[in-house]
């Protein structure tokens, strides 16, 4: 069984009064721990396609079937719960609460889901310093540089333990070096079986994951798999 | 997610945005305290009233003379015109009921007293034993008037505290001999200080045996009677007694007045109670005024944290989750607010009475519970509107507001 399967999506929207095919009719099947870049132009619907991946969205029709189970008929609060256990974000600008600390950011998720309060800081402690931010704990966003935002933002997603990782343009905003210290840990994620998938216009970067899919007007035009995994 | 988290990240958001925080503290707080000070006033006002017409005394009977009725008209016009002298027989005649527990006739006026060379303008009050029983008056030296007939014209007097400090200085004015107008009494005692009544103080006043009054002014008639009855019940069975007395030895003429101070007192509490319920109504509007500001703090609040509440959703907030977290803070920031408003408005009541003693600015309880169970019910009502809307709004369309 497939992670994640998707059965002739299609995700139309109204701008004006005109319909947008962002997705059409898409086919798709992703295993347990594939490392899958999703490439294309602006406007192709990459981020409509993650964003349907990540339950934010639903689908205009078709079906999306997440570890076996038709997603189309869960509702709100089923969603959120999927999004909170089963998926990880990493957002192109960090989305950190930037009147919260790095810990308490990482916090988010672990108090949303109800895990006991002594849990999440041991809990997150421990990420954070896998992470390399054990001297970073009580700083707030505005006091971290980019990379390290990021590397907050990646273990807020991962704090769950999630099995699913999608990062939206995950080194957008960051210089190349912490760009690729965050493709390292996020690559280190998928080395220990969760599957990622990342969105990006860095042609670096999608090459090198283990999967390749273009997008071009809403449609999956290549998916290339490399043999280097 | 328990409660306590929700507070937590609630009380977060409030502490770390000082801004929005401080404006919406200042709405509640001026509301509550605007209640609290409002109410305060009016139930001042009513007690300031209540007090003056209690310190005349308890239970009575007003007996003044003349009718208060419209002159003229055929066959009326004959009887007009004349008022009848309200006598010290008149008085004696209004003891002889079982009911009746205390007369007091009164006759006031104003004279010059004078002792070893110095002068004071003074009232003088003509009155009898049960003066001092019926007005509350107590005594700080010597002793009041005592029983006898209410005819005698005696020579002695009764002094307030102020004229016995200003005349006699530190030494004890009993037994001393004043000249009061023309004549001399010779002083049996002081009233202590009973605070103000009706507006004339009993520190400045001089007491002389009523047929002393009535002589010392060249008068007939009493100014007021005053009868005791001896219970709030029996009060209507005595100014019935009072009037048809007083009407059978006027040869059947009714030609005085008679009031019960509980009619007066009854009519004050009407118009009092009228009175802070218009208040309250005042402080209710302020109320919701401060809650329509909390309501558009709250919705910009909601518009500039739609990154954030697109993120929570993101990492597994239900929508439920995210009514929470905004509603709780409505609810602190209204809670905060009230407490606020409470200090400042016990503090202003508290600050008016230090200045203006003779006004108890205290709030009724009714109203302070009121008053804060109200601001945060408002607060958090319209806290409801705005957290629904950051519950609804679409995670997608949020997070890309953010950049």
């Amino acid at each position: 069984m497939s992670q994640i399967e998707l059965r002739n999506v299609q995700r139309i929207f109204s701008v004006g009064g005109e319909e947008v095919h962002a997705l059409r009719d898409i086919d798709l099947k992703i295993g347990n721990g594939e490392y899958i870049s999703l490439m294309g132009p602006s406007g192709s619907g990459k981020s409509t396609l993650l964003n349907l991946l990540g339950l934010l969205d639903r689908p205009s029709s078709g079906n999306y079937l997440l570890d076996g189970r038709d997603t189309t008929t869960l509702n709100d609060v089923e969603q959120a719960q999927a999004r909170g256990g089963k998926i990880g974000f990493v957002f192109q600008s960090f989305h950190l609460v930037s009147r919260l600390t790095a810990r308490e950011n990482v916090e988010l998720p672990l108090m949303l889901s109800g895990i006991p309060i002594a849990q999440r800081k041991s809990r997150v402690a421990d990420l954070l310093a896998e992470m390399g931010l054990a001297d970073r704990l009580d700083h707030r966003p505005d006091q971290l540089s980019g990379g390290q935002r990021q590397r907050v933002a990646i273990a807020r997603a991962t704090v769950t333990e999630p099995e699913l990782i999608l990062a939206d343009e995950p080194t957008g905003n960051l210089d190349s070096k912490s760009g690729g210290e965050v493709i390292d840990i996020l690559e280190r994620l998928n080395a220990n079986g969760k599957t990622l998938i990342v969105v990006t216009h860095d042609l670096d970067v999608g090459d090198r994951a283990h999967r390749k899919l273009k997008m071009v007007d809403g449609l999956l035009a290549k998916d290339l798999r490399s043999n280097a995994a | 997610m328990n409660s306590r988290d929700i507070f937590r990240y609630s009380f977060q958001s409030i502490e770390r945005s000082a801004g929005r925080t401080s404006l919406m503290l200042l709405a509640m707080a001026i509301g509550v305290a605007a209640v609290i000070l409002l109410t305060g006033l009016g139930e001042a006002a009513r007690r300031y009233v209540t007090n003056e017409f209690v310190s005349l005394g308890t239970n009575l009977v007003i007996v003044m003379p003349g009718k208060s009725e419209t002159a003229g008209g055929a066959i009326n016009a004959s009887f007009t015109g004349s008022t009848r002298a309200l006598t010290i027989e008149d008085a004696i005649a209004t003891t002889r009921h079982a009911n009746v527990v205390g007369v007091a006739p009164l006759v006031v006026g104003a004279a010059t007293v004078q002792y070893s060379g110095l002068e004071r303008e003074v009232p003088v009050y003509g009155a009898t034993k049960d003066m001092l029983s019926i007005r509350k008056w107590r005594m700080a030296e010597g002793q009041f008037l005592s029983e006898s007939d209410w005819t005698l014209a005696t020579s002695i007097c009764v002094i307030g505290s102020t004229v016995s400090e200003e005349l006699f200085a530190n030494s004890s004015p009993i037994g001393q001999w004043l000249r009061v107008g023309e004549s001399r009494f010779r002083v049996i005692g002081v009233i202590g200080n009973t605070g103000t009544s009706m507006g004339v103080s009993t520190d400045e006043v001089v007491i002389v045996p009523v047929a002393s009054a009535m002589t010392l002014f060249n008068t007939d008639s009493l100014f007021r009677l005053l009868v005791e009855a001896n219970s709030r019940e029996s009060i209507d069975s005595v100014r019935l007694f009072v009037s048809n007395t007083i009407k059978a030895r006027h040869h059947g003429e009714e030609d005085v007045t008679v009031i019960t101070q509980d009619a007066v007192l009854a009519t004050f509490d009407d118009i009092f109670n009228v009175l802070t319920f218009a208040v309250a109504g005042i402080a209710a509007i302020s109320l919701a005024v401060a809650g329509v500001l909390i309501m558009n703090v709250m919705l910009v609040a909601v518009s500039q944290r739609t990154a954030e509440v697109g993120l929570l959703k993101a990492v597994g907030a239900a929508p439920r989750q995210i009514l929470a977290f905004f509603v709780a803070e409505a609810a602190l920031l209204s809670l905060f607010g009230s407490l606020i408003g409470l200090g400042v408005g016990l503090a202003g009541s508290w600050i008016a009475s230090r200045y203006f003693p003779s006004i108890d600015m205290r709030p009724p309880a009714w109203a302070v519970f009121a008053g804060v169970l109200v601001a945060i019910a408002t607060g958090i009502a319209f806290g409801i509107i705005p957290a629904q809307r950051a519950a609804k709004l679409n995670p997608v369309e949020a997070l890309a507001k953010a950049k």
